[in-house]
């Protein structure tokens, strides 16, 4: 396999609505900035992945065909990957493969995410409950946030986590979005207000909640003589895992000590490849898919960023603060900097490079050469894609 | 069935000619779908009842339907107005169709080449002589009355050009 690097990367600034833009308009401007930073002309490009998650969303079934034949790319090949919340890490693997196996040198991987032309909260919950199993869970009135509760309840039963521990993660992602101009929702909360949100589904209240956002983000990936003549400073992915569980949540329910499953697996394979042996120190600065506050505790565990039911405390004592052991959502994660579905897994991804280019400028994590980006999707976490990345 | 019913509502039943168990669903979703940047196109021919096209500051192409960037130069275009005339490429006549055109089937459709444009546009065809729809006729764009119009592009439509 050949080596594979970033040498290019934007994003829109994420917000509820981009009402001003078509999709295509938002691919277009994450592309076209891309595209400048590493000085290449879109004629150079010989493919593109589009990580677009819901047709219903999109409002269209083969968004990715228009968007590249727009970004004057048509009679070169497009793929279009869809994979949940997991879409982002799945199409930059796709699009790592092409590179890695020899098959091009040069491919663009954008996600594009407009859902807000459905009319409501209502509407796009609907939207979304069609990825659950068909028969057993769609129409049992399973919902994403549904999926997400009963691992955070699992999680206060074994280790007596509390709602609190929770808010905890909600007060700093809101927070270090104040030093992320591109996130949508920069607050500086407390605990105690996080707790007086209106309940959404226990244990979360609002502010425990991921935004939903519009945007879009791109990255150029090269092969490694490519790379070297377009940039001093490439970011090199080092390895990309990748797994998935039980498409019905409720036939994981207690299986093991897992609360994730799929994360461990897919964190595995990456830190097999990437030769980690000890996440917590051997990684600088990491992106995790935070749908719901409780979610980031678990997953610092699934990750191996702390032990099993220690995660309430170490984010307590402040190790995955900014300025902390191992810092956590620099960009304010899911809850505080965006998530716009299809563009979320590209954008952390996006986050690790700058931060790895020392371009994250008052969030930057002192140092950093070494980033891991884990996004998933489906009902709990069904698919999950965890992403290493790191600097000369 | 009743009217307005939602079908989710309605029991399964066991199809004894398929010989599975049917369940009732519907996919039924409402959107407000916003036009971008390219809304002044929607709201000038709803309107005023103008065709607009955008050009390409860097190598001069025209664009209509509207593109907002030149996909060749990388360039945000400007906004001009199309002169409506142009000429056809290939036709059809339409006898299903499942969109706002739905209540002029059968009609006949075609690719026109509008004068000045980089890429010809689909439009409906109100030519009742089929022997003078040939390509290279020459056609001009007309619209629905304004209280008819609603901003979509089923509000234009092309006749022959009698005077060029």
């Amino acid at each position: 396999m050949r080596r594979v690097a970033v040498v290019g990367y934007a994003n829109t600034v994420f917000k509820r609505r981009h009402a001003d833009k078509t999709f295509a308009r938002l691919a277009y401007e994450a592309v076209r900035d891309a595209l400048f930073m590493a000085k290449v002309r879109h004629q150079q490009v010989q493919e593109a992945v589009y990580g677009i998650y819901n047709d219903l969303f999109t409002h269209n079934m083969m968004p990715e065909l228009h968007i590249h034949y727009q970004l004057g790319l048509a009679r070169k090949p497009a793929v279009r990957v869809t994979s949940g919340g997991a879409t982002g890490g799945v199409a930059l693997r796709t699009a790592w493969q092409e590179v890695a196996g020899g098959l091009r040198d040069l491919v663009l991987v954008v996600g594009v995410e407009k859902y807000a032309d459905l009319n409501g909260v209502l509407e796009m919950i609907k939207a979304m409950v069609y990825g659950g199993d068909q028969f057993f869970e769609q129409m049992a009135g399973v919902s994403p946030a549904g999926s997400y509760a009963s691992p955070a309840i699992f999680h206060m039963q074994r280790y007596g986590t509390t709602e609190e521990d929770m808010a905890r993660v909600s007060v700093k992602n809101h927070a270090n979005a104040e030093r992320n101009p591109d996130a949508q929702a920069p607050m500086r909360l407390t605990v105690d207000e996080v707790m007086a949100s209106p309940m959404i589904i226990y244990p979360y209240k609002l502010l425990d909640h991921c935004l939903s956002s519009e945007g879009a983000c791109a990255l150029l990936l090269a092969d490694e003589d490519t790379a070297v003549r377009l940039t001093e400073r490439p970011v090199w992915i080092k390895a990309i895992g990748y797994s998935t569980d039980s498409g019905r949540q409720a036939e994981r329910d207690g299986v093991g000590d897992s609360l994730l499953p799929a994360v461990v697996a897919s964190a595995r394979e990456a830190y097999e490849a990437a030769g980690i042996n000890d996440p917590a120190s051997d990684i600088d600065v990491a992106e995790v898919y935070d749908s719901f506050s409780g979610i980031e505790i678990i997953l610092y565990e699934e990750l191996g960023f702390c032990g099993r039911g220690e995660g309430a405390f170490r984010l307590k004592e402040g190790f995955f603060d900014l300025g902390g052991g191992l810092p956590v959502n620099p960009s304010g994660g899911l809850i505080g900097g965006e998530h716009a579905v299809s563009a979320t897994g590209l954008y952390q991804i996006a986050e690790i490079c700058r931060q790895l280019r020392g371009e994250a400028g008052e969030r930057q994590v002192e140092g950093a050469r070494r980033g891991l980006a884990q996004c998933m999707g489906g009902a709990r976490g069904a698919y999950s894609c965890v992403t290493v990345m790191e600097v000369d | 069935m009743g009217g307005n019913e939602d079908p989710r509502m309605q029991p399964g039943i066991w199809s004894e000619k398929e010989g599975v168990f049917i369940l009732p669903d519907e996919w039924k979703l409402s959107y407000q779908v916003s036009c971008g940047e390219l809304s002044p196109f929607f709201r000038a021919l709803k309107e005023e009842g103008r065709l607009l096209g955008m050009r390409c500051p860097s190598c001069g192409a025209v664009y209509c339907p509207p593109r907002s960037w030149c996909h060749d130069c990388y360039a945000d275009t400007d906004w001009v107005e199309m002169a409506g005339t142009g000429t056809l490429t290939a036709w059809t006549t339409v006898y299903f169709a499942a969109s706002d055109l739905v209540e002029k089937v059968p009609f006949r459709q075609g690719g026109v080449h509008l004068d000045g444009a980089r890429y010809p546009i689909i439009g409906r065809l109100e030519v009742e002589e089929e022997e003078r729809l040939v390509s290279g006729a020459r056609l001009r764009v007309a619209f629905k009355p304004q209280e008819e119009r609603r901003g979509r592009v089923s509000d234009y439509y092309f006749v022959l050009d009698e005077v060029s």
